[in-house]
């Protein structure tokens, strides 16, 4: 009843608080470093995401070709309406389709750089180009 | 009728129709759940947002991840200069994931499976490209067209196909969309169909719908997946082509 207990005297507690300030100090540092990683790990669309994109991936790249097709054949049936040159405007801007539906496809597979990447000058942030494989 | 794949697609009066100058306005099945839709989502975003309490309970978790995702998305595609598209890439978002989902409940009508609103969202956002790149840049916007470093020879064919590869981009983010959305539901009808059919024929054609069902429901789980990536793809490529109007060539 005379003394409350060995290690309680005022030196000793300030020094075990000391202890366990820097101990918690540590722990803390420790989970704010497992947060943040946590965080940036958070930031990228999750993995289930990203594998089952594979079907989307595939869809759009059929979806993109056949739009160049299509609006290059429109293209062409407008110019022969317009100019009254039936077959050739639809086979020229047709071929020409093909070849933008080859072209979006090669972009959205991210086998050629966007057209303002390829220009030079002004490059855009490097997100842009990466996200675009995301979907 | 309950077997016909197509039957869900119809557009139906729901009130007596209405006509100004020859275009029929009357209000449809499409409309309303483009009405619900909208409902739906500021209904929970109002709701996600009236407490504002600093630890977020179940609702305000929802509106938060919801909003951070499309915030995300914009910020990583778009910079710092996107985050006026923000609320723009928002309300697409959200309008297409909630008509998605509610397009999952049985017997409702699924807006997006219908060219007419997927196209006429895609023609917005790429005309919007059009003049916002035109407001900021001028005509030097059309700079995109015209790549650096091709011989003059071939460059008009070059434009041409980056022409028609711009033009390609509302016919392409619009059939998408619709395509995934329309095919899905009928494959899911067809397989639900399956299931009916076999299972009137006596007990070995019951055994036998087993196949189909497992297969419908397992559909239903892509479909909900589908529901979602397609959203989140008509977002992304929205960020996307917006990009190319803040940042073409120069």
């Amino acid at each position: 009843m005379k003394k409350p207990g060995k290690g309680s005297t005022p030196e000793d507690r300030t020094l075990k608080e000391l202890g366990d300030l820097s101990e918690r100090l540590k722990d803390l540092s420790g989970r704010i470093a497992a947060e943040k990683s946590e965080r940036a790990e958070s930031q990228k669309p999750p993995a289930s995401l990203s594998g089952a994109t594979s079907y989307a991936k595939g869809y759009r790249l059929a979806s993109e070709f056949v739009a160049g097709t299509l609006v290059g054949g429109l293209f062409g049936y407008g110019f022969d309406w317009l100019f009254g040159t039936l077959p050739f405007g639809l086979i020229v801007f047709l071929l020409l389709g093909f070849g933008a539906g080859i072209l979006n496809m090669a972009r959205a597979a991210n086998r050629v750089p966007p057209a303002q990447e390829r220009l030079g000058s002004n490059p855009p942030p490097k997100a842009a180009y990466d996200d675009e494989e995301e979907d | 009728m309950a077997n016909d794949p197509i039957h869900q697609f119809q557009i139906q009066d729901l009130t007596a129709p209405v006509s100004i100058g020859g275009y029929e306005i009357s209000f449809t099945n499409s409309a309303l759940f483009m009405g619900v839709a909208v409902a739906t989502i500021t209904g929970i975003l109002i709701m996600a947002t009236a407490k504002g309490s600093l630890v977020p309970g179940r609702l305000q978790s929802v509106g938060e991840v919801w909003y951070e995702f499309v915030h995300n998305m914009v910020r990583q595609v778009l910079g710092h200069e996107g985050k006026k598209f923000f609320p723009l890439v928002f309300s697409l978002f959200s309008f297409v994931l909630v008509a998605n989902m509610l397009g999952m409940f049985p017997y409702f009508f699924t807006v997006t499976s219908h060219v007419v609103v997927t196209a006429a969202l895609a023609i917005f956002v790429v005309g919007l490209v059009v003049v916002v790149g035109i407001a900021k840049h001028g005509l030097g916007w059309f700079k995109l067209f015209v790549p650096h470093g091709v011989p003059l020879a071939i460059l008009p064919f070059i434009s041409l196909i980056e022409i028609i590869s711009f033009f390609s981009r509302p016919i392409s983010l619009g059939l998408r969309l619709f395509g995934n959305m329309l095919a899905g539901h009928i494959v899911l009808k067809v397989f639900a169909g399956f299931v009916v059919s076999l299972g009137a024929l006596g007990l070995g054609g019951i055994i036998g719908a087993a196949a189909p069902l497992a297969m419908a429901v397992a559909l239903t789980a892509l479909e909900f997946l589908v529901a979602f990536l397609q959203a989140f793809v008509f977002a992304i490529l929205t960020c996307v082509y917006l990009n190319d109007a803040l940042h073409p060539g120069h």
